[in-house]
């Protein structure tokens, strides 16, 4: 299913619990939805250079395996960001469950 | 695509490799600055390794994953700065020099030379070149005085950008606005400040605020 709009907040999601490297960001998202959430990870760099570009996120370099490696953690407005998100994403799935005639799990 | 990919690839590995990734890097890095280029091959070729690292992984798979190159450029030059904006920044760098290391001399004298010509042709009832030379000598003050004005952050720098455009605009309309040759003008004059404003109006977006030289507040 292509959500267009929702990767920043997928990656804001998947940073809040650790920090971590594009590649490992790009599989958590499609894991923990289990496939359903899929997209090009070429769109996942240029989605975490506007967040860093706007203070939600911060990178970092770190050396693993004998390779500079670049990791992303979330910020403060970050979380900030990802806590409204999850509201909006709430209040819009209720809205859209009650017009398709789903209860709410 | 995948039949797209095999057709590219030729019967060493190490040089289809590089060929593949080499090309998918060459369409996605197209019109971004060398910097950003740089940033770019260094995180994808990452990806790509550590795409490369799981078990199971082909080289074909993690080129797959990546996705359209064209896509991918389109979102990147969104993200970070092209060579155009890369240029633009280099050169803006003049204006904010003559702004903020102008001599004294011409920071002083030049807006008084513009007042005494507003007053000159002020008492020889000429209202419109008074108006004119007396707008003109208001703006250049500003602009001379830029470099002690606590504007050198986003939301004062905004401020100063509009009254700045407050001026450009002001002084055409004094100067003659209403003239058909004006009209005629009018697009050509507007244009280049314009575009000029709306490039650097996305740098500001892609650029951290700590990053900012002088001529983004400007």
């Amino acid at each position: 299913m292509n959500l267009r709009g929702t990767l920043p907040t997928l990656i804001l999601q998947a940073l809040d619990r650790a920090p971590d490297h594009g590649y490992s960001i790009a599989q958590r998202i499609k894991t923990s939805s289990k496939g359903v959430l899929d997209f090009k990870e070429g769109t996942l760099y240029p989605a975490l250079h506007k967040l860093e570009n706007e203070g939600m996120v911060e990178s970092y370099e770190e050396v693993e395996k004998g390779r500079p490696r670049r990791y992303y953690r979330i910020t403060e407005s970050g979380r900030a960001v990802l806590a409204k998100d999850r509201e909006k994403w709430k209040n819009v799935s209720r809205a859209i469950n009650s017009l398709l005639g789903e209860s709410l799990a | 695509m995948e039949e797209c990919i095999a057709r590219h690839q030729f019967s060493v590995r190490g040089v289809a490799r590089v060929n593949t990734l080499a090309s998918w890097l060459d369409r996605a890095t197209r019109g971004l600055s060398t910097e950003s280029r740089a940033k770019v091959r260094a995180e994808i070729e990452e990806h790509y390794h550590a795409a490369l690292e799981e078990p199971g992984a082909t080289e074909q798979s993690a080129m797959l994953a990546l996705g359209d190159p064209k896509t991918a450029n389109c979102q990147y030059r969104k993200a970070l700065l092209t060579s155009a904006e890369a240029r633009l920044l280099r050169e803006s760098a003049w204006e904010s020099t003559l702004f903020c290391n102008s001599p004294r001399s011409a920071r002083f004298f030049l807006p008084l030379i513009m007042f005494a010509v507003a007053m000159y042709f002020l008492d020889a009832g000429q209202f419109r070149m008074a108006g004119v030379f007396a707008w003109g000598g208001a703006g250049i003050t500003l602009l001379m005085v830029a470099r002690w004005l606590p504007i050198y952050t986003p939301a004062r720098g905004r401020i100063f950008r509009i009254v700045r455009w407050t001026w450009m605009l002001g002084t055409f309309f004094i100067a003659g606005f209403g003239t058909p040759l004006m009209w005629a003008l009018f697009p050509t004059l507007v244009w280049v400040p314009f575009y000029y404003e709306t490039t650097l109006s996305s740098i500001r977006r892609k650029l951290p605020v700590e990053q900012w030289p002088k001529s983004l507040y400007l």
